[in-house]
């Protein structure tokens, strides 16, 4: 088990360095850089020059990484090369409150979805399979900012019950913070219910054919026994990943969310940083996601060997 | 005094003494065959100010800004920067409603004969939000800040024929230029020339001599204002606090005027704003063709676009109002392929509106004798309808025979790769304050900016006679002429001027149009106040 847990966790960091490399590459091989982009159509070559003799762009660019990347090491993330703050800072309440919204949309999110994925389940082809199936199809069927836009124009400019704004600051109450975000919550749950929902009924469903399903059947239990005792510690597994893939989602996927609600969080911070190629904020923003991902991921890789007997035993090398 | 003079004499006072409403005195003014922007104008010069009230806590919803705006002046390049630090700070001169340059931290000022050298007075008695009192210094080192070798300012061009700057005392400064330039307090009323003390650099803490001082600042998300008390100008700064909301959606910056959230947005969608306008929580201020000039610009050293002809049969073949009616919804007036605007005192109005005629633009393109292809490169980063402009023109084209290929490229590093460097591309370009600055920095032989390439001794020779011009006549002949010049052989082809479409609450009092920005010149935060 502790092996496993090593193992997983060095994999993770080779990857995250990867990824630090690849970003930067990328970045690079935009067209223009931070001085051009700064100073936009009002440059002139002297400018230009001197903007970037002073940021020190005119060095190769693996010097600049390395440089990065030793800074990093020591928990240092550098500058924002176009206002000059420092980027952990800057960052730091942005990452809050990137996972406030995620933490609070999963809340919901993932009780609803695996509740009624197990009802589905349950109830499979009766109405509330049906009512269930539809209406989560029908929300993951349309584009986000348009489940967003409704809900601002019915919840927010027509009746006035929730503000259209979800800025959250510092110094805002616990319960303001959980008033002004609700429409946003609730559109995100609306986007990942449909996923978690279809996988915990689907996988639920396919252990249902087992043999040992059966047997319990025939013993004379309940189908909701049956599904809650027998079916589902079998099927975690996969339900696990799904949530943990929909999670990373909620933290990583939702700039375009940020940008309706007007919320700040990091998608908006590294958008800006990428039209303004200030490169150490991408850098910096692309790291904490690919953590977040990679995290996830391993969590859940994790907590699917835990909760399977089978695969725990394989993988302890027994 | 003529029996019309006399007229006008007496409205004016019955509007100074309140007994006159603007609109009777427009319509009183339009009936004595004064145009009906200038009446407004007029107006409000004269007109008793309306008593501000003061109090209450303003919010603003604004594009124009990111998650790495500055305080630091040499930064500034989009809106929200300029309504922030134009809160806290004051600059050298402002604008009137009409555009001409009034005073504001320079009290007064005098040209010598020739225009070069200049001595401006300081405003007496201003004080910093730290306690120390303006001076001549604090404005030499505020130039300073964009002036020398290696300073990234954007203003560092316009102050360039700047030769010395001195201190006579502390309350006047004598500058120098380098040629007489009858505009240079225009020139000085640009929004990167805001005074600081001398000596300070600390951008996240900025001090000025403005109506606010910064509670707190984050870039991308919040900027936030309290009163410093007992403001300098009479009547401005009347909020108790202000705060500017970084909304860079259009559609969420409408939804927020309309729930009531902010007290007034920038840059509406012009394409909901006739929609937006029968919601009573809703008022709109339009400043009509004051906005970006649209452009699609040749370079005319770069072949095809060396044929005059071609240049001719490009600007009689594109259809302007079409272009209008159905990229900006009517909200723009049709260029006329040059970048002056009418509301500039020197705009030329002889010369007549370029129609669209496509008989016209096949004569000059067979006379021109063009094989090959046209080709106009657009892109979502010259600005974001474009694409949708050079579509509608290469289609408006194909009715004079003229086969256009537009070909849309990325828009990363546009102003960077294409601006300036290909033959045929789309450009915009932001008012400039004076006829002078326009026409030297888009058309004079030494500007960097240059787009089209069009250098003409002869027209360099006219921008600089009427430089140093100080009888207005004169001027207005010699900017005649060369608008003329630009509009018949020049490279670009101007086709639209937007409007600025400004949102407030109805409980918003003292916004008016203004010739130069939006939102009350983006000075809100000083002049607005609660009704």
């Amino acid at each position: 088990m502790f092996r496993l847990l090593i193992t997983r966790v060095v994999l993770g960091l080779l990857t995250l360095f990867a990824i630090s490399i690849l970003i930067f590459a990328a970045t690079e091989m935009l067209p223009g850089d931070v001085a051009s982009a700064v100073l936009g159509q009002g440059a002139t070559p002297e400018t230009l020059a001197a903007f970037r003799l002073e940021l020190g762009l005119d060095r190769p660019a693996y010097i600049r990484y390395l440089e990065w990347f030793t800074g990093v090491l020591q928990g240092d993330l550098g500058v924002s090369l176009t206002n000059k703050r420092d980027i952990l800072e800057s960052i730091a309440p942005r990452f809050g409150n990137t996972m406030f919204l995620a933490g609070f949309a999963a809340l919901i999110a993932v009780p609803v979805s695996v509740g009624l994925g197990i009802l589905a389940a349950i109830n499979e082809g009766k109405w509330i399979d049906r009512v269930a199936n539809i209406v989560s199809l029908a929300t993951i069927s349309v584009p986000e900012f348009f489940i967003a836009y409704v809900l601002i124009l019915y919840f927010a400019v027509k009746h006035r019950w929730f503000p259209s704004l979800a800025t959250v600051f510092p110094d805002m109450a616990f319960s303001t913070k959980l008033y002004v975000t609700a429409l946003p919550a609730i559109t995100l749950t609306l986007l990942v219910t449909a996923h978690m929902l279809r996988m915990t009924r689907s996988s639920v469903l396919a252990i249902m054919s087992q043999p040992y399903i059966e047997m319990a059947f025939l013993k004379g239990l309940p189908r909701a026994r049956v599904i809650m005792r027998h079916a589902l510690p079998n099927a975690a597994a996969p339900i696990i990943a799904v949530i943990a893939l929909n999670l990373a989602y909620l933290i990583v996927g939702v700039v375009v969310i940020e940008v309706v609600f007007v919320y700040p969080g990091m998608g908006q911070y590294m958008v800006d940083g990428v039209t303004k190629r200030d490169l150490p904020v991408v850098q910096a923003c692309g790291l904490v996601f690919a953590s977040a991902f990679i995290i996830l991921n391993t969590i859940a890789d994790i907590l699917g060997i835990l909760v399977n007997p089978r695969l725990r035993k394989r993988n302890t090398g027994h | 005094m003529t029996e019309f003079e006399h007229k006008l004499k007496m409205a004016e006072a019955l509007a100074a003494t309140g007994k006159m409403s603007r609109r009777e005195f427009v319509q009183f003014a339009a009936a004595l065959g004064i145009a009906i922007p200038a009446a407004g104008t007029l107006f409000s010069k004269v007109a008793k100010a309306e008593d501000a009230k003061k109090g209450g806590a303003l919010v603003i919803g604004m594009e124009g800004g990111s998650a790495s705006d500055s305080y630091d002046p040499r930064t500034y390049a989009d809106s929200i920067m300029i309504a922030a630090s134009l809160a806290v700070m004051n600059c050298l001169v402002e604008f009137d409603d009409a555009g001409n340059p009034t005073p504001e931290l320079f009290e007064s000022w005098e040209a010598k004969p020739g225009a070069a050298e200049w001595v401006f007075n300081v405003r007496k008695g201003i004080k910093f939000s730290n306690g120390k009192e303006l001076d001549a210094e604090d404005i030499i080192y505020s130039i300073g800040l964009h002036r020398g070798e290696d300073t990234k300012s954007p203003a560092k061009g316009i102050l360039e024929p700047i030769t010395e700057i001195k201190a006579l005392s502390p309350t006047q400064i004598s500058m120098t230029l380098k040629e007489g330039n009858a505009d240079f307090p225009v020139i000085l009323g640009d929004y990167h020339l805001v005074v600081v003390p001398k000596d300070f650099n600390d951008w996240s803490k900025p001090i000025g001599t403005g109506a606010y001082t910064l509670e707190s600042f984050e870039p991308g998300v919040r900027i936030v204002f309290k009163n410093r008390g007992d403001y300098w100008k009479a009547n401005r700064g009347n909020f108790d606090t202000v705060e500017i909301r970084y909304i860079q959606d259009a559609a969420a910056r409408t939804a927020a005027l309309q729930s009531g959230e902010v007290h007034a947005i920038n840059r509406l969608d012009a394409r909901t704003v006739d929609l937006l306008m029968q919601d009573e929580n809703v008022k709109v201020v339009r400043t009509k063709g004051t906005g970006n000039r649209y452009c699609f610009v040749s370079r005319v050293t770069m072949d095809p676009f060396t044929n005059k002809d071609l240049r001719t049969a490009l600007k009689y073949g594109i259809d302007r109002d079409q272009i209008i009616q159905s990229v900006f919804s009517g909200y723009a007036v049709p260029g006329n392929d040059h970048t002056l605007d009418a509301l500039n005192p020197f705009y030329n109005t002889n010369l007549p509106q370029r129609p669209y005629d496509p008989d016209k633009a096949a004569f000059h393109f067979k006379k021109a004798g063009i094989s090959g292809k046209v080709e106009l490169q657009t892109s979502e980063g010259a600005w974001s309808s474009a694409v949708d402009c050079a579509s509608i023109y290469q289609e408006s084209l194909k009715k004079a025979g003229i086969d256009l290929t537009v070909t849309k490229v990325s828009g990363d590093g546009y102003w960077d790769n294409v601006w300036l460097k290909v033959p045929f591309c789309a450009v915009y370009w932001g008012r400039r304050m004076s006829a002078d600055a326009t026409l030297s920095q888009v058309y004079g032989s030494a500007s960097d900016w240059n787009d089209s390439d069009w250098r003409k001794p002869e027209f360099d020779k006219i921008i600089s006679e009427a430089r140093i011009e100080l009888d207005n006549a004169k001027r207005k002949e010699l900017y005649f002429k060369a608008q003329e010049m630009i509009s018949d052989d020049g490279g670009m082809i101007c086709f639209a001027i937007s409007d600025y479409l400004d949102g407030y609450s109805p409980k918003i009092a003292g916004v008016t149009p203004h010739a130069r920005y939006d939102l009350a010149d983006q000075r809100l935060a000083e002049k607005a106040w609660f009704a």
